[in-house]
């Protein structure tokens, strides 16, 4: 069987379909899986191995996905650099999270993180090496041994292309250019995915036993992000409207290192390597901020004060300067040559000979689909991992090279306990009803002829939550965002979609997006209004400029009721670690 | 900026094709890829293309512009609009078009899965640790693993216009990165595979590839160190191998290609035969010299210190320095490093 259900088209050999062609229940699996990227593909193949009959739905081929622009690395325990352990590396992040991470979901994770990249080697990954030929492993942020093992600075592209071999070999089924647009609840469980076939147009209902979603994250909230125009926050959405609460959505992680003007990510390995960051005087600020980590301070810590920085007039042009000169030409070349490249192509400049110019940016979501350590959802056959999902590991902040750690350990827990319970049940229904609705609803999307494009919506939404829920935080903006985003879910809903057709309508599938994101934006306003101090990404230097263990040493949890968000808090799981002062 | 850009369209559900002009209103810094987006949503939001990082590295926005594949993302507009020049934007070659910019690319990962595209060990259990390598050995295949999979070298193939059946660069690229890793084991099933018909020989050479691939993979290169490595394994059935043991013989021995004798030994005595009344008039035109007696060129030592070159290099040869000028730069320049 092959992967792609496509049929050859020619130039004038086409089905015309009729205006939504819906087959009820296409296929049906053990176990689907909505996203492509490392978390899906990993989750894919533990399912397989597990006996399960498997399948990926993704609305962009799996090698397009946005886990392939990670650089920097991934962190593991390896002891490759320097002494390590398991143990140092969870305290690491447990303080990184600045104590919000769930300390049993991150002791999991370094537990298993040292064999979990071991398999990654086997399968062919390409790591850079030691001198004696082991897994190389780099200096990051916040880590208090070098325990980024990376491939240059193009890990996450050679870990995508690595899984997606693995999927080959496996030769599992996959949906490809399927735009996930809602999930199917039926008798408490969820039990199937409604997709628009991109290719050929129409929706599509695939069943499932069990339905894992790995979308990634939602970076195109903002207007300066890292993220891939894919970045949509889909599967957050998606559970969202099924009732499944999404976790500390607040904290959205802002990069100190993007470059201007396009938002376009500049690894921390960098500052791995040794590069400084300069204000326009020349200086290295840090030293004012975080005095012994100085550049390797973590992400929160450094992005506050480059805004700091650039807010007090220290900036050149809202930038600060990433120096990496020093390093010298052989090692730029050898370790940071898609940075480099980067550089060179979108804001012309060589690091060998100078400076590059970056700002803080939207980067990553630590808060998603709320899970448990396997992944499992509160609604009954639904799981999640990667960055659509918040186990919590990276509680208000998370530590550079811990996200592609996560996407394989917790994709392949999440897809080992799908296939487990999906082994162990056997029935799926869809009721008809479902899939006319969604028809019905999608119709009336399409027929519209006259109203607003969806552009001028999405990029107001992206410029004000840059402006009023960006690197620091405050009472008065946060409100009026409330009512910038209510005021723009207004406008969404009289939106006109372009384009009629059948066969690679994307300008539906981005209108169908702008909604996802939309529902979203409401949820982190509303927990970030909840949250009354400052923590990690939340940061509030006006009114609750402190941390505040006694009152806020929580969770938000945001879920959907009478189209509005609804808050509710929930503990954060301690092991060993009590919360201290934190400083670097 | 104002920028000014032709696109070829094609709508599927109509067979229409048409060259439609478009002028827009962009940021100096924009791309390519930006402009079109604007196209899209200020313009025409039937228009088809595929887009995601916007950084190089996902690969969707393979596409032409003016007749040469490229990354959308990565061609900057500001230097072309100064120029003035209004550029014809298309969809990539070599693939059906689903619609406008849109192109199928079932065909290129059916040629990729024809490659067996994953690490083969030789064993199913994973071992405790990893396998240990030096950077050293794993550098053969960095070119090779910084393929995005956008389709621009198979876009650009001369050799897949004429035969489509062609496995293309972009498979063979794939191919190498398998056949030049330290881990893996089934290196030579994998390029008696390679050598089938519509593999690695029936690559025309023209560079097209190289030229065209927006991450510096070089897919020629893999191309070329597949064949050094399927003959240094004494896999040479095909015509190709052959042709290209001769040749590296006759530079070798004479420092001169011995085109009379290139016939026979590459396809045999009997097709040399035929072949006779050819070269007699090839010869009468003073365009082979005479076979006998053998000629030998002056500077000789230049053609076999290139061949022991390439040969001491062995493995590490494969690390991208295999190309004639290259290797003859180094030869030239003995002071400037180990090469001669």
């Amino acid at each position: 069987m092959t992967t792609s259900s496509r049929p050859a088209l020619a130039f004038d050999a086409f089905r015309k379909a009729d205006q939504i062609a819906s087959l009820l229940v296409e296929a049906q699996h053990d176990v689907l899986i909505v996203g492509a990227g490392l978390a899906g593909m990993r989750a894919a193949i533990e399912a397989h191995d597990a006996g399960a009959d498997v399948a990926l739905i993704s609305k962009i081929h799996p090698v397009r996905s946005h886990s392939g622009a990670a650089e920097g690395g991934i962190n593991a325990a390896l002891g490759n650099a320097s002494e390590d352990d398991p143990e140092k590396h969870a305290y690491d992040t447990v303080k990184g999270s600045d104590y919000l991470g769930d300390q049993d979901a991150i002791e999991v994770l370094c537990e298993e993180a040292p064999a979990d990249v071991y398999q990654l080697e086997h399968w062919g990954a390409v790591f850079s090496r030691t001198e004696d030929g082991r897994i190389a492993q780099r200096p990051f942020g916040a880590a208090g041994e070098p325990r980024t093992a990376y491939a240059a600075d193009i890990t996450g592209h050679v870990l995508v292309h690595v899984l997606y071999e693995q999927i080959m070999k496996r030769d599992l089924q996959v949906y490809e250019e399927f735009f996930a647009w809602q999930l199917v609840e039926n008798e408490g469980r969820c039990q199937a995915v409604i997709s628009w076939d991109l290719v050929n147009g129409g929706l599509k209902t695939i069943g499932a036993k069990t339905v894992i979603i790995a979308t990634g994250g939602a970076g195109r909230l903002y207007q300066g992000t890292t993220n891939a125009y894919a970045c949509t926050g889909d599967g957050m959405t998606m559970a969202l409207r099924l009732g499944v609460p999404l976790k500390d959505m607040e904290m959205m992680q802002f990069h100190p290192t993007t470059l201007s003007p396009t938002g376009v990510l500049i690894t921390e390995g960098c500052r791995g390597e040794g590069a400084y960051l300069l204000n326009a005087e020349g200086e290295r600020f840090l030293k004012r901020y975080a005095p012994n980590a100085m550049e390797l301070a973590s992400r929160d810590v450094i992005s506050r004060a480059e805004q700091t920085e650039i807010d007090e007039g220290r900036g050149i042009d809202g930038n600060v300067l990433l120096d990496l000169r020093h390093l010298g030409a052989e090692r730029i070349i050898e370790r940071l040559h898609g940075t480099r490249e980067l550089s060179m192509v979108f804001a012309g400049v060589d690091p060998i000979h100078d400076p590059i110019p970056v700002r803080p940016g939207a980067h990553y979501h630590m808060g998603g689909v709320e899970t448990d350590l396997w992944g499992k959802t509160s609604l009954e056959g639904l799981y999640a991992a990667g960055e659509v999902a918040c186990v919590s590991v990276h509680g208000a902040n998370r530590l550079g090279g811990n996200a592609l750690m996560e996407t394989i350990t917790y994709g392949k827990r999440a897809g080992k306990a799908a296939a487990e319970w999906a082994l162990s049940h056997t029935t799926v229904t869809v009721p008809e009803s479902l899939q006319a609705d969604a028809e019905r609803e999608l119709g009336t999307l399409l027929d519209r002829t006259a109203g607003e494009r969806p552009h001028g919506i999405r990029d107001e939404m992206a410029q004000t939550m840059h402006e009023n829920f960006g690197v620091f935080r405050r009472e008065d903006r946060m409100k009026r965002q409330g009512e910038i985003v209510a005021g723009l879910r207004e406008r969404y809903e009289g939106v006109v979609v372009d384009d009629k057709g059948q066969i690679f309508n994307n300008d539906l599938t981005q209108a169908l997006e702008l909604g996802f994101l939309l529902e979203l934006a409401a949820c982190m306003v509303e927990a970030g209004l909840a949250r009354k101090e400052s923590r990690g990404a939340h940061a509030r230097p006006d009114d609750y400029p402190e941390r505040d263990d006694k009152n806020f040493l929580k969770h938000t949890l945001v879920s959907w009721r009478d189209d509005g968000p609804e808050l509710s808090w929930e503990p954060v799981r301690m092991t060993k670690w009590q919360p201290q002062e934190r400083t670097y | 900026m104002d920028v000014a850009l032709k696109i070829w369209r094609f709508d599927p559900e109509t067979g229409e094709r048409a060259l439609k002009h478009y002028n827009v209103e962009a940021p100096e810094w924009a791309c390519l890829l930006d402009v079109l987006d604007i196209v899209k949503d200020q313009v025409d939001g039937t228009l088809g293309f595929r887009k995601s990082c916007r950084m190089m590295i996902c690969g969707s926005c393979g596409m032409r512009m003016d007749g040469r594949a490229i990354l959308a993302c990565k061609e900057r507009m500001k230097p072309i609009v100064e120029r003035g020049h209004v550029p014809v934007i298309s969809a990539m070659g070599n693939m059906p078009v689903l619609k406008d910019l849109v192109v199928d690319m079932t065909p290129f990962w059916t040629k990729i899965r024809r490659m067996k595209p994953w690490l083969d060990t030789g064993y199913e259990e994973i071992p405790e640790r990893e396998f240990r390598h030096t950077q050293e050995e794993m550098n053969p295949i960095h070119k090779e693993s910084l393929c995005i999979m956008c389709g621009c070298c198979v876009s650009e193939c001369n050799s897949m216009e004429s035969d489509p059946e062609f496995f293309g660069p972009a498979a063979l690229a794939k191919g190498f990165r398998f056949v030049g890793d330290p881990r893996e084991r089934a290196q030579v099933e994998r390029l008696e595979s390679y050598n089938d018909e519509h593999g690695i020989w029936d690559c025309t050479r023209c560079y097209f590839c190289n030229e065209r691939c927006p991450k510096g993979v070089d897919p020629r290169d893999a191309i070329a160190k597949l064949g050094a490595e399927s003959i240094k394994e004494g896999i040479d059935r095909d015509l190709g191998a052959k042709h290209a043991k001769w040749f590296v013989h006759s530079a070798k021995t004479t420092g001169w290609l011995r085109e009379t004798e290139l016939v026979p030994k590459t396809q045999g005595v009997v097709s040399a035969i035929k072949q006779t009344k050819f070269a007699i008039s090839l010869a009468k035109h003073g365009k082979v010299p005479p076979p006998v007696p053998p000629h030998v060129a002056d500077r000789v030592q230049e053609a076999r210190g290139l061949h022991e070159l390439v040969h001491s290099q062995g493995r590490a040869g494969a690390a991208g320095i295999v190309q004639g000028e290259k290797a003859l730069s180094r030869i030239e320049h003995p002071s400037d490093g180990d090469g001669a």
